[in-house]
């Protein structure tokens, strides 16, 4: 790295990541630190959600950095820099995997069985009701051990091919065309899974959120 | 789509895929209106939002100081090997 760059000018914080990423491929040490203050949370809470284990997130989140100070030269602006990053993760999360039986399932669409073709309806033509409600849940609520529980063991059921989709897509935020980059799949079979992955989710949270 | 009435089964496996994309399309106008006096497909449809929402509020832990600083060594140690590597090169060319 050029030892020069790094000490002419303090790089704005508010520096855009093209910018940023101009001068780390340039070897401004520098811009290459911006960039990571500025993904690192992102980049860790993704990787602790696949993973579902510190160590392993915190081992995935430093060999992507690592790997995105190497690479940086390769990265050519096309796609989004966070498009990028997610591709490197998700690559070393499932490197530090161990792959389990049920990841080869394949997850159905399975719909409750309250749904008939059209409501039931009682004497006097009201629709009956037979998808109970889910109760009322804020989200501070995410913090009660219980509730945590369960979306841990419903995610944790949840083959890993699904798993990331609902990820990227639904909890991070990317849009199914970023999401079947990522993951080198096509869009439909990005919606496919994330269609299932959530009903999976949804079935398994049921339980609790109705009683 | 106005023809034909729509039945549960098919809203609700739309409203799944649908999510949070194109629910404002002419072509979901019925699907719309069937959610209006459906109880089932609204509850369904709640649940489902529900479930993205509390997986997004899920905390995750932050990460830990001491790997941070892992990272920037490792970095600056693989820093200096591919300069050094360079100039052992340039040296063995000149
Ligand atoms: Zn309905």
């Amino acid at each position: 790295m050029k030892k020069g760059a790094t000490t002419t000018a303090r790089i704005s914080s508010a520096a855009d990541d093209a910018q940023l990423i101009a001068l780390a491929q340039a070897g401004n040490e520098q811009a290459f630190t911006v960039l990571v203050r500025r993904y690192e949370d992102v980049v860790f809470r993704f990787a602790f959600k696949v993973c579902r284990d510190r160590d392993k997130a915190e081992e995935a989140w430093q060999d992507t950095f690592v790997n995105v100070f190497r690479k940086l030269n390769q990265f050519d602006g096309k796609s989004k820099f966070s498009t990028w990053l997610y591709t490197i993760v998700t690559n070393n999360c499932l490197m530090k995997r161990r792959k389990r039986k049920l990841d080869d399932a394949i997850v159905p669409l399975e719909l409750p069985d309250g749904f008939r073709d059209e409501p039931m309806q009682d004497s006097n033509g009201r629709p009956i009701q037979t998808i109970a409600s889910w109760k009322e849940t804020p989200l501070h609520s995410v913090m009660d051990t219980e509730l945590r529980h369960t979306l841990d063991r419903a995610i944790e059921k949840l083959p890993y091919d699904y798993r990331i989709v609902f990820l990227l897509r639904d909890v991070e935020g990317n849009s199914a065309e970023e999401t079947a980059k990522i993951l080198h799949l096509s869009v439909p079979a990005v919606k496919s899974r994330l269609r299932r992955a959530r009903v999976f989710l949804r079935e398994r949270l049921n339980e609790y959120m109705t009683s | 789509m106005s023809a034909k009435k729509l039945k549960c089964r098919e809203i609700a496996e739309h409203v799944c895929a649908e999510l949070d994309e194109g629910m404002n399309s002419a072509k979901c106008r019925a699907i719309r209106r069937h959610l209006e006096t459906c109880p089932n497909c609204a509850s369904y449809l709640n649940s489902l939002k529900t479930t993205v929402k509390l997986y997004r509020a899920y905390p995750a832990p932050a990460l830990s100081a001491r790997r941070r600083k892992a990272l920037f060594e490792v970095i600056r140690h693989s820093g200096k090997e591919s300069a050094e590597s360079r100039k052992k090169s340039q040296s063995k060319c000149g």
